[in-house]
């Protein structure tokens, strides 16, 4: 039976829709969702290729679950750390979040050195604006909120383009381009209230409380399809304080993250990192202990996108795992 | 060729259709004789901006196909490529879907005596989010309010539960940016006569379909749903085929004119400075088919790093490849994350090799496209 059904791309903040086909059941590609407001059907590489992504796992095997459980029980609460990713839904999130209130876990949410921010730009004040400080090669890294700047651009907006690299995508759009440092950037400009600062990345975490003086309308970009959620339940960490706290670490539970690849940490010298992961990554390549969950296609929930939009997705498909919500429940019966 | 006036002798077909039901009762007919394992047609998901391709097996689905969507820009070659090779379908095309069609079979990847196609007329379709923005800022109406659409009179009309209907004239909301996508304004094919039918409410009386019959096949599929009961046929006078025939040109000829006022853009490169090399354009083509071993793909051509990629060396290669085989769907335009008008400058230089060859892309009667035939002709 051929369909085509409706889901969010996790790939990125952005909150992209993005239809999924199914061949009797089976996933076989993608097809363009025009009818969503976020990007009319237009999607990145990294979004067309996220439902193939979805790789094999190995079967569910309830020893494994036991057996983290067990290592939780011996540990001590205080050295286990969650790492608390925005590439789980909001739902899973609240659940992860209890689980680590109820046994005083430390929660570590890093999100590339960004936070949350109580308000933020929408995607139709980018359009509406007549100056926009863009920091990071934003459209070829988040290219359907890129496509909101190209717009307002169209509509006679001013940008100027900080970042390293220079002839990308972004830099080629721009009115001024410079390659300065985040400080200096802000620092040189006349940003005013009725700016919008677009950002994926800055230097460090000072930055942020210099482009928050700026008063003017930010819009922070996140890697993960709901940071902005996490962001919502817990805050923000630093590049440094997440490596002290991970040099404090017994127990790592890594929920749906590749962790190892965005913390520059030598992972190894933790005695016991357990991942619930629906496909294999370079963080369950060192992992103690792998225990499979389902992937967004298989379960029902939602991610707040950068702007702050919550948008639900839903199941599309039968799946033999489990999802974390449920994990988690498991393993609070497990430490009662 | 020859004319007929059809409608639905089913009567939830008939209010459910958009203007005789004739459509869906020949795919009723098709389904209940075996004669097909399935229709691909569309159905509206959320609402009627969100028209998707849909797979029916059974004829009593067919009723939430009914219906024309006009802010559904779908393309159906590449599917039935992709998915229904190994199937006797039977599909409802817009010009474009037949012209891919029709390119696809020439290329093997469509065999023809599996498809049944029911030609659908086309004065173009509406991006749907633009759409809801234009009636919003136009109609003055909560776009979820409309219950349908439909473009007649030079007027794209918007009708709302209670039956009031409004109005603006097209060109009046193309001039600002609103209206039918780009390459359907520039889109010269307005029926679709490689179909094995066209079906229209050009030159219709209310309540009927105008029907085109374009070949054998099509005979046998008005002869197969009458003698079956679900279809009643009347001739059309003179004058319905008369002034059918006068709005089809008409409607070509403001496409050429629009043709004429932008092809000069397609010179201006300036948008390719921001392509980001995500090859949405490509995959989506239907044209574009060989994608594994895509000349793209080679290492010669990738370069990561190169972000913008040269225009020449990317999209110049797609161009020598498949541009005098451009049906002017507009998919590329429609998928491309930084909205460059990616199809002016395909359909540009398919007109250009029209010019000088007399082809048109799935529309013209040769075997292969003159690039592809033993033949070739010196330009
Ligand atoms: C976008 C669009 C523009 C049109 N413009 C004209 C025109 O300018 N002049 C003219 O004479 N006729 C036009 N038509 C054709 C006309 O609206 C009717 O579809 C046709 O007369 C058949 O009517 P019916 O009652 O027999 O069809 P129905 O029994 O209502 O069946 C219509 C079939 O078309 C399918 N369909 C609906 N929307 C689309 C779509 N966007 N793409 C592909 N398939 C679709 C449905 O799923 C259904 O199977 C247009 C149709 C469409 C979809
Ligand atoms: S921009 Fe982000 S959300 Fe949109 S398709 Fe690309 S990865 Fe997905
Ligand atoms: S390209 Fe032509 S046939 Fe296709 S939707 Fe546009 S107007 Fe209709
Ligand atoms: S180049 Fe664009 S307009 Fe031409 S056939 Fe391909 S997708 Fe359609
Ligand atoms: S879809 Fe647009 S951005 Fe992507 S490769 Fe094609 S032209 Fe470039």
């Amino acid at each position: 039976m051929f369909e085509i059904k409706h889901t969010l791309c996790p790939s990125c903040s952005v909150g992209c829709g993005i239809n999924v086909i199914l061949d009797n059941e089976e996933i076989v590609g993608t097809f363009p969702y025009k009818r969503h407001p976020v990007n009319e059907g237009k999607n990145c590489l990294n979004g067309r290729l996220s439902a193939e992504n979805v790789t094999d796992r190995h079967p569910f095997d309830l020893k494994a679950l036991n057996d983290a459980v067990n290592k939780l029980k011996s540990g001590s609460n205080e050295k286990t750390t969650v790492i608390f990713s925005g590439n789980n839904s909001n739902e899973d999130l609240e659940a992860i979040k209890s689980l680590c209130e109820s046994n005083g876990f430390n929660i570590l949410a890093y999100a590339d050195n960004l936070k949350g921010f109580d308000s933020v730009a929408s995607y139709e004040d980018i359009e509406n604006a007549s100056n926009i400080f863009v920091i990071g090669n934003i459209l070829y890294e988040n290219p359907l909120v890129g496509r909101r700047i190209v717009r307002a651009k169209n509509n006679g907006a001013k940008i100027y383009v900080n970042d390293n690299l220079e002839n990308t995508p972004t830099s080629n759009i721009a009115d001024e381009f410079t390659s300065v440092s985040v400080k200096e950037f802000i620092e040189n400009n006349n940003i005013d209230e009725e700016s919008v600062i677009i950002f994926n990345k800055v230097d460090s975490f000072e930055d942020l409380n210099l482009i928050e003086s700026t008063n003017s309308n930010l819009l922070p970009v996140y890697s993960k399809s709901n940071t902005k959620g996490a962001l919502n339940l817990v805050e923000a960490m630093s590049k440094e304080d997440a490596i002290e706290l991970l040099n404090n670490t017994e127990i790592l539970l890594i929920f749906n993250d590749d962790t190892v690849n965005e913390i520059d940490f030598d992972f190894k010298s933790i005695s016991q990192i357990v991942v619930f992961s629906p496909s294999e990554n370079d963080t369950t390549e060192i992992a103690d202990i792998v225990i499979p969950v389902k992937s967004w296609l298989e379960y029902d929930g939602s991610f707040t996108n950068c702007e702050g939009l919550t948008q639900k997705f839903s199941s599309l498909c039968e799946s033999d795992y489990m999802s974390i919500t449920d994990i988690i429940e498991k393993i609070n019966e497990g430490l009662e | 060729m020859s004319y007929i006036l059809a409608k639905s002798k089913d009567n939830a077909i008939l209010e459910a259709g958009e203007c005789g039901g004739a459509v869906t009762s020949i795919f009723k007919y098709l389904l209940d004789a075996g004669i097909v394992d399935g229709v691909l047609a569309l159905h509206p998901e959320e609402d009627i901006y969100d028209g998707v391709p849909t797979f029916v097996t059974d004829s009593e689905d067919l009723i939430s196909t009914a219906g024309s969507y006009h802010c559904a820009p779908t393309m159906v070659g590449d599917i039935i490529t992709k998915y229904f090779s190994d199937k006797k379908i039977a599909v409802a095309v817009k010009p474009c879907d037949i012209r891919s069609i029709e390119e696809l079979i020439k290329r093997h990847k469509i065999q023809r005596e599996n498809i049944y196609t029911i030609g659908l007329n086309c004065g173009g379709t509406v991006s749907p989010m633009t759409g809801r923005k234009m009636i919003e800022l136009f109609y003055d109406i909560n776009p979820d309010d409309v219950v349908s659409e439909e473009i007649d009179k030079g007027q794209f009309i918007v009708e709302l539960a209670d039956g009031s209907e409004k109005g603006v004239k097209i060109h009046d909301l193309e001039k600002q940016g609103y209206g039918r996508r780009d390459n359907c304004q520039r889109c010269d094919v307005k029926i679709p006569r490689k179909a094995n039918i066209a079906c229209g409410n050009w030159g219709a009386e209310d309540g009927w379909t105008f029907i085109e019959i374009n070949d054998e096949k099509g005979q046998e599929l008005i002869d197969g749903a009458k003698s079956a009961g679900v279809l009643e046929t009347k001739n059309p006078s003179k004058q319905s085929v008369e002034a059918r025939s006068k709005v089809e040109n008409i409607m070509i000829k403001m496409s050429k004119k629009v043709q004429e006022s932008k092809f000069d853009d397609a010179e201006d490169m300036d948008a390719w400075k921001r392509c980001i090399g995500c090859y949405a354009c490509r995959d989506i083509c239907p044209i574009c088919w060989c994608h594994e071993n895509c000349e793209l793909n080679k290492s010669y051509f990738k370069d990561e790093l190169n972000i913008p990629p040269e225009p020449i060396s990317f999209q110049g290669v797609r161009l020598s490849h498949m541009s005098f085989s451009c049906v002017d769907c507009g998919q590329c335009d429609d998928v491309c994350p930084m909205d460059i008008p990616i199809s002016l400058i395909f359909d540009k230089l398919q007109k250009k090799y029209y010019n000088r060859t007399g082809y048109i892309a799935g529309v013209s009667d040769d075997i292969k496209p003159p690039l592809y035939s033993p033949d070739k002709i010196e330009l």
